[in-house]
C-alpha cells in the first residue's frame, strides 16, 4: 500500500514538472502548448547528447555531474521552447486559436521526427545511470536515486513558486494572466515577459527529461507524446493556469494511475487516465484549486 | 432569394462576406467552382491511364482518405471544433461493420444501419460531455477520446484485441463482387462523391449557416437564438456518420481492422488535410486529402522524414498562409470603403431601384 | 440542374464501367514475370518506424542470401535473384499498399513479413496474386488460422514457444511462473498458449498473468504485482525496450528470482537499457540467433565484413527464407507460384539453421527449433538446445 502511494507520488512529480510548463503557458497566453512534452523528450535527448560527448564516467553517477547535465539541459530546452514560441506562437499571437493549436500539433510533430531524423528512431540508452541502493521505508522500499530525483523535483517547484511570487518577473507574469491589456499599459514589457515564461516552463520540461533519462535509463523520440497528456490532465485536475494547482494535479494523478492499474490492470492505465482527464473537464473543468473564470472553460 | 451559387463556400446574403474576389492565384484556385468537377473527372479517368493493383490500391486509399477529410471538414472546418481524436469515428465504423460481418457472416453491406447506429451513438457520446469546452480543451479531450477508442479496441476480446479482426468479407452488391480492385475503386469513388456533395449541400443550408456562425462567434450565435449546443452535436454526429462509413469502406478494403490504424498520427494526418485544403472549402479540403494520402507512398524512400516535413508543413502554413487557405474574409472586419461584392452589389441594386422606382 | 448533373455523372460512371473494363482489369498485375531476366523476391519489412532496425538485419541477411546464390549463378539456368524491399513500417494500410506494390513490381515469392499485425493484410493480396510467402519473423497464430495455401512460417509459432518454455521450466525446477506480456497480438499468442499449457500439465503454477502498456518508462505496479506474488520465475513475452526496463526496476526493488524472456526480447540492447549487471542469468526462449549457432562464425563474419555492423535477430532467419525460396524455384522448374507452391510443400531436410526443415500440414515448422539461451557477460549465448 505505502508501495503504490511512494510510486504513485514518484511518477507524480515528473507529471508535476511538466504540467508547470502548460500551467504557465497557459495562464499568461491562454495557449494550449501542445509540443511541451515534447521539450521534456529534448531535454532527456540533449543530456544524452552531453553524457555521450563526456563519455568514460563511472557507472555510478554522481550528484555533480547529474546537476552539470541538469543545468545544461535545462538551459538549452528553455532555448528551444523560446525558440518555439518565436517561430510558431509569436506570429500567431492576433490569430483565431484553432490556427494557434494546429501550429502546436505542427510543432509537436516537427520535435518528434526531427529528433528522430537526427537520433536516429531507436531507443537510446543513457550512458549514466543513477545506481543507489534501495531502503525500506515505512513499508514501502525506497531507492536513493528516486529520493534524489523527488527532492530536486520539489526544489524546483518550490522554487518557481517563490519566483512567482515574489520577484517582478513573477508578478509581472501573473499580471499578464490576469489581464494582458491592463499590463501592457501599465509598462510591463509583455513580449519579454512571454518569452521568459516560455523559458523557464521548457526548462522544467526539459529537467523532467534529464531526470527520467537517468532514472528510467530509456529514451525515445516517442516518449513526450503520451507524457504531454498525462501533464496535461494533471494540470487540468490542480487547475490550469495556477502553479500550485499544476503540482499538486501531478502528484494527484501519479497516485490515481497508481491505483487505476492496480485494479484495472496495466494495459488500461491510459484508458483510466483519460477517462479521469474527461471526468474532470465535465464536472469541475476549474480544477480542484483553479479560480472562477469568467469566461466560459 | 438566397443567391447562392454551386461551390460558393459563403451565403452573400448574411455575414460573413466575401469581399472581392480572391486575390492570389491560389487562393482562386482552391475556391473554383469547378475544382470539384475536375478532381473528379480525373479520378474517373484514372484507371484507363494506370490500373496496377498498387495503383487501384492506393487511389482507393486515398478516396477514403477524401472521406475522412470531408467529415473532419464539417466538424473542423465549418463549426470550427477542433477535433484531434476524429480517426476513433472511423475506428468505431471499421469495428462495427468487421464484427458483425463476420459475426453473423453478412455481406458488409447490411451491417450499414448498425454502423450509423453505433456511430451516431459514439458521436454523442463523445460530444456530449465536450462541447461546452473551450476549443483548446475540447482539442486534448477528443485526443483523449481517440486513444481511449484506439486503446479499448486494443485490450478487448470482442475487437480481437491487438490483431483486431481479419478476414472481413468483402463488399456484395446484389451479387455482384465488388472486390476487384478496379470495380471496388469506382464504388468507393461513387460513395465518396456522394457524401463529398452532400457534406458540401450541409455547408449550403441553414445548418451550415448556423455552424459557420457558432465557428465566428458562439456567444454572439447563442444571442441570436442558436442553439449551438445542439448544432455542435450535429456537427459532430455528422462527422462521425462520414467517418463510420470511411471506416466501412475501410474495413472492406484491407479485410482485417486492427488498432494500429487508428493512432493518433491518422488523426493528424486527416486535419493536417483539411488544414492544407482550406478548412471550410470543401473543395480545397479534397486536393488537400488527396495530397497528403499519396505523398507518402510517392515519398516511401524517405520513411520518417515525410513525417517531419508535414509538421515543418503545417507550421509553415499556418504561419505564412493562414489567410490564403482559410477563408480570409471571415475575420476582415467590414469596411464600408470597399466596394460592395457582387450579390450585395446586385441586391443593393436592386434596391436602389425600388427606391427610384417610389 | 444540380440533381442533372449527378444523374449525368452516374450515366457516365456506369457507362465506363460496363464497356472499357476488359481493357482495364487485365492491367492487374501480373505475378509471374517474364522468362528471362531477373526473378524478383519481395520483402515487406518495417524500414520507418520503430521496427526499422529490425527490418535493417532482416534485409542484410536476405541480401546476403541473395549475393552468394547469384555468385554461383543465380537459378534456373542462370537468372539473377532480385530483391525487393517494400516498407511495411509495421503498419496494416502501409503493409498492405507495400504488398501491392510488390505484386505490381512483379514479385515470385514474399520472403517478408515481421510485425504479425502489419502481415495479416498482405496474406490476401499475395494469395489473389498467386504468390507464396515464405514469412521468417512473423508468428502470430492468426497467420496459420487463416490456411491459407500459398502462407509458409519458419518461425518457430507462439504455440511452439510456449511449449519450449514449458519444458525448460520444468526441467529447471520453477514450481510459479508470473507471465507478463505487452498486450499485443504476439505476445498474447504466447503468453495465453504457455497458461493453456501450464495449466493442463499441472506441474508448473501460474502464479499472474498480466499485461502492460508498451511505451512507458514507468512499470512499478506491474512490479509490485509480482513482488507481491513471488513466483519463482518471470516470463516477459513482449519487447526488449520495455522488457530491459522491467527487469531494472524488479531487480531494484529486490526481485531475486529467475526472469525468462521470449525472443521479440532478444536483443543486445535488452541488457543495456536493464543496466549494469542486472540481465546476466536471464534466460531466453528463441528459434536462433546467429551467435548460438553452432558452425555460423563464419557466416557472422561474412555479414560484419559485408555490412559493417553485426546481425541481429532475424537476420539468419531472412537468410533462410530466401535459400528456401530459391531451392523451392530450382526444384519447381518454374516461377509460377502454385508449382513454387507445391515445391515448397515437398521440402523434406532442406538445411535451414534451425535445423532440418519438413513443413507440417499447417505450413509451420515441424520442429520450432526454440532453444534456451541465457545472457552472460552481457551477451546472449546457448543455454540449453532443448531437443
Amino acid at each position: 500500500m505505502t508501495q503504490l502511494i511512494w510510486n504513485g507520488l514518484f511518477v507524480g512529480s515528473f507529471y508535476a514538472l511538466i504540467a508547470l510548463g502548460y500551467s504557465m503557458v497557459y495562464g499568461i497566453i491562454k495557449l494550449l502548448n501542445f509540443a511541451h512534452g515534447d521539450i521534456y523528450m529534448l531535454g532527456a535527448f540533449i543530456g544524452f547528447t552531453v553524457l555521450s560527448s563526456f563519455g568514460g564516467i563511472t557507472a555510478s553517477m554522481s550528484i555533480i555531474s547529474l546537476l552539470f547535465v541538469l543545468i545544461i539541459s535545462m538551459l538549452l530546452s528553455g532555448a528551444a521552447g523560446v525558440a518555439i514560441e518565436r517561430i510558431a506562437y509569436r506570429p500567431l499571437r492576433n490569430s483565431p486559436r484553432l490556427a494557434v493549436l494546429i501550429t502546436a500539433v505542427g510543432a509537436s510533430f516537427t520535435l518528434e521526427y526531427g529528433v528522430s531524423a537526427i537520433a536516429g528512431p531507436n531507443p537510446r540508452v543513457f550512458p549514466v545511470r543513477l545506481g543507489g541502493n534501495s531502503f525500506d521505508f515505512l513499508g514501502a522500499r525506497l531507492s536513493v536515486p528516486q529520493v534524489i530525483l523527488m527532492a530536486i523535483a520539489v526544489v524546483l517547484m518550490l522554487g518557481l513558486n517563490m519566483y512567482v511570487q515574489r520577484t517582478s518577473r513573477g508578478r509581472a507574469m501573473r499580471a499578464i494572466a490576469l489581464d494582458p491589456k491592463g499590463a501592457l499599459l501599465m509598462g510591463i514589457n509583455v513580449n519579454a515577459v512571454i518569452t521568459w515564461t516560455f523559458f523557464i516552463g521548457s526548462a522544467l520540461a526539459g529537467a523532467a527529461g534529464v531526470m527520467a533519462g537517468a532514472y528510467y535509463g530509456k529514451i525515445d523520440f516517442l516518449m513526450g507524446f503520451i507524457i504531454g497528456l498525462k501533464a496535461f490532465t494533471a494540470a487540468v485536475i490542480g487547475g490550469i493556469g495556477n502553479i500550485k494547482g499544476a503540482m499538486l494535479g501531478g502528484l494527484l494523478l501519479g497516485l490515481l494511475e497508481a491505483f487505476g492499474s492496480q485494479v484495472f490492470g496495466g494495459q488500461w492505465r491510459d484508458v483510466f487516465t483519460f477517462a479521469v482527464l474527461i471526468l474532470f473537464l465535465t464536472l469541475k473543468p476549474t480544477g480542484l484549486l483553479g479560480e472562477r473564470v469568467t469566461e466560459r472553460v | 432569394m438566397s443567391g447562392a451559387k454551386l461551390g460558393e463556400n459563403t451565403d452573400a446574403t448574411m455575414a460573413p462576406r466575401r469581399i472581392g474576389q480572391p486575390q492570389s492565384r491560389i487562393s482562386q484556385f482552391f475556391e473554383s467552382r469547378q475544382l470539384g468537377w475536375v478532381a473528379l473527372g480525373i479520378a474517373l479517368i484514372m484507371p484507363f491511364i494506370i490500373a496496377t493493383n498498387y495503383a487501384m490500391n492506393i487511389m482507393t486509399t486515398a478516396a477514403i482518405f477524401v472521406l475522412l477529410a470531408s467529415g473532419l471538414n464539417i466538424v473542423v472546418g465549418y463549426c470550427g471544433l477542433l477535433d484531434l481524436g476524429y480517426i476513433a469515428f472511423m475506428a468505431v465504423g471499421a469495428y462495427t461493420s468487421g464484427i458483425i460481418a463476420k459475426a453473423f457472416d453478412l455481406p458488409l453491406i447490411f451491417t450499414i444501419p448498425a454502423v450509423l447506429v453505433m456511430t451516431i451513438l459514439a458521436g454523442l457520446i463523445i460530444g456530449a460531455p465536450t462541447l461546452r469546452l473551450r476549443s483548446d480543451y475540447l482539442a486534448i479531450v477528443t485526443l483523449g477520446f481517440g486513444e481511449i477508442i484506439r486503446l479499448t479496441a486494443n485490450n478487448l476480446s470482442i475487437t480481437g484485441g491487438s490483431s483486431g479482426i481479419f478476414g472481413i468479407p468483402g463488399l456484395e452488391l446484389f451479387g455482384i463482387d465488388l472486390q476487384q480492385p478496379v470495380i471496388f475503386y469506382y464504388f468507393c469513388i461513387l460513395v465518396v462523391s456522394l457524401f463529398v456533395l452532400a457534406s458540401g449541400r450541409l455547408g449550403k443550408s441553414r445548418l451550415g449557416r448556423a455552424w459557420r456562425f457558432v465557428r465566428e462567434d458562439e456567444d454572439a450565435a447563442e444571442a441570436m437564438g442558436i442553439h449551438t449546443y445542439k448544432v455542435k452535436l450535429l456537427a459532430y454526429i455528422f462527422g462521425a456518420v462520414w467517418g463510420g462509413i470511411g471506416g466501412v469502406l475501410f474495413a472492406a478494403h484491407l479485410s482485417a481492422v486492427s488498432p494500429q490504424s487508428f493512432v493518433f498520427l491518422q488523426s493528424a494526418l486527416v486535419l493536417m488535410a483539411v488544414v492544407l485544403g482550406g478548412m471550410g472549402n470543401m473543395r480545397g479540403v479534397v486536393v488537400g486529402a488527396v495530397i497528403i494520402s499519396l505523398l507518402p507512398e510517392f515519398l516511401r524512400d524517405l520513411g520518417n522524414y515525410r513525417y517531419l516535413a508535414f509538421g515543418i508543413l503545417l507550421v509553415a502554413v499556418m504561419v505564412f498562409r493562414p489567410q490564403g487557405f482559410w477563408p480570409a474574409r471571415a475575420w476582415e472586419p467590414e469596411r464600408p470603403s470597399d466596394p460592395p461584392p457582387e450579390p450585395v452589389a446586385a441586391a443593393g441594386r436592386a434596391a436602389k431601384t425600388k427606391r427610384k422606382a417610389r | 440542374m444540380k440533381l442533372r448533373r449527378i444523374m449525368v455523372a452516374a450515366v457516365a460512371l456506369a457507362a465506363l464501367t460496363t464497356s472499357g473494363c476488359s481493357g482495364i482489369l487485365s492491367g492487374g498485375g501480373s505475378g509471374g514475370g517474364s522468362d528471362k531476366g531477373p526473378i524478383t523476391l519481395a520483402a515487406v519489412i518495417p524500414t520507418s518506424g520503430s521496427s526499422a532496425p529490425t527490418g535493417t538485419y532482416m534485409e542484410n541477411g536476405m541480401k546476403m542470401a541473395i549475393d552468394e546464390i547469384n555468385a554461383k549463378g543465380g537459378v534456373l539456368d542462370g537468372r539473377k535473384l532480385k530483391l525487393d524491399v517494400e516498407d511495411g513500417a509495421c503498419d496494416p494500410t502501409q503493409a498492405a499498399a507495400a504488398a501491392n506494390k510488390a505484386v505490381s513490381n512483379g514479385a515470385v515469392v514474399s520472403v517478408g513479413g515481421y510485425c504479425s499485425g502489419a502481415t495479416l493484410p498482405t496474406l490476401p493480396i499475395f494469395n489473389s496474386a498467386g504468390i507464396p510467402m515464405i514469412i521468417p519473423a512473423a508468428n502470430s497464430e492468426d497467420l496459420v488460422t487463416q490456411k491459407l495455401p500459398n502462407v509458409f512460417l519458419i518461425n518457430g509459432t507462439g504455440v511452439q514457444q510456449a511449449a519450449a518454455a514449458l519444458k525448460f521450466m520444468k526441467k529447471d525446477g520453477v514450481a510459479s511462473v508470473a507471465l507478463v506480456d505487452d498486450n499485443t497480438s504476439y505476445s498474447k499468442d504466447i503468453t495465453a498458449e504457455t497458461k493453456k499449457d501450464a495449466e493442463a500439465d499441472g506441474s508448473v503454477k501460474v502464479a499472474l498473468a498480466t499485461s502492460v502498456t508498451a511505451g512507458e518508462s514507468d512499470y512499478s505496479s506491474v512490479v509490485n504485482q509480482i513482488m507481491s506474488v513471488k513466483p519463482d520465475m518471470l516470463y516477459w513475452t513482449g519487447y526488449y525496450q520495455e522488457g530491459g526496463l522491467i527487469i531494472n526496476q524488479l531487480k531494484a526493488a529486490g526481485y531475486t528470482g529467475k526472469i525468462m524472456v521470449a525472443d521479440g526480447s532478444v536483443d543486445p540492447s535488452l541488457v543495456k537499457i536493464a543496466g549494469g549487471t542486472n540481465a546476466d542469468g536471464v534466460f531466453a526462449t528463441m528459434t536462433q540467433t546467429p551467435d548460438t549457432i553452432k558452425g555460423a562464425e563464419s557466416w557472422i563474419a561474412d555479414y560484419k565484413k559485408k555490412f559493417g555492423s553485426d546481425p541481429g535477430p532475424y537476420s539468419t532467419q531472412s537468410y533462410d527464407a530466401v535459400k528456401l525460396a530459391a531451392h523451392a524455384i530450382t526444384e519447381a522448374k518454374s516461377t509460377k507460384g502454385a508449382d513454387i507452391t507445391k515445391a515448397l510443400e515437398a521440402v523434406d531436410g532442406f538445411k535451414l539453421f534451425s535445423g532440418p526443415l519438413k513443413f507440417t500440414p499447417e505450413h509451420t515448422l515441424s520442429n520450432g527449433g526454440f532453444q534456451i539461451l541465457v545472457v552472460k557477460d552481457g551477451k546472449f549465448v546457448l543455454q540449453d538446445a532443448l531437443s
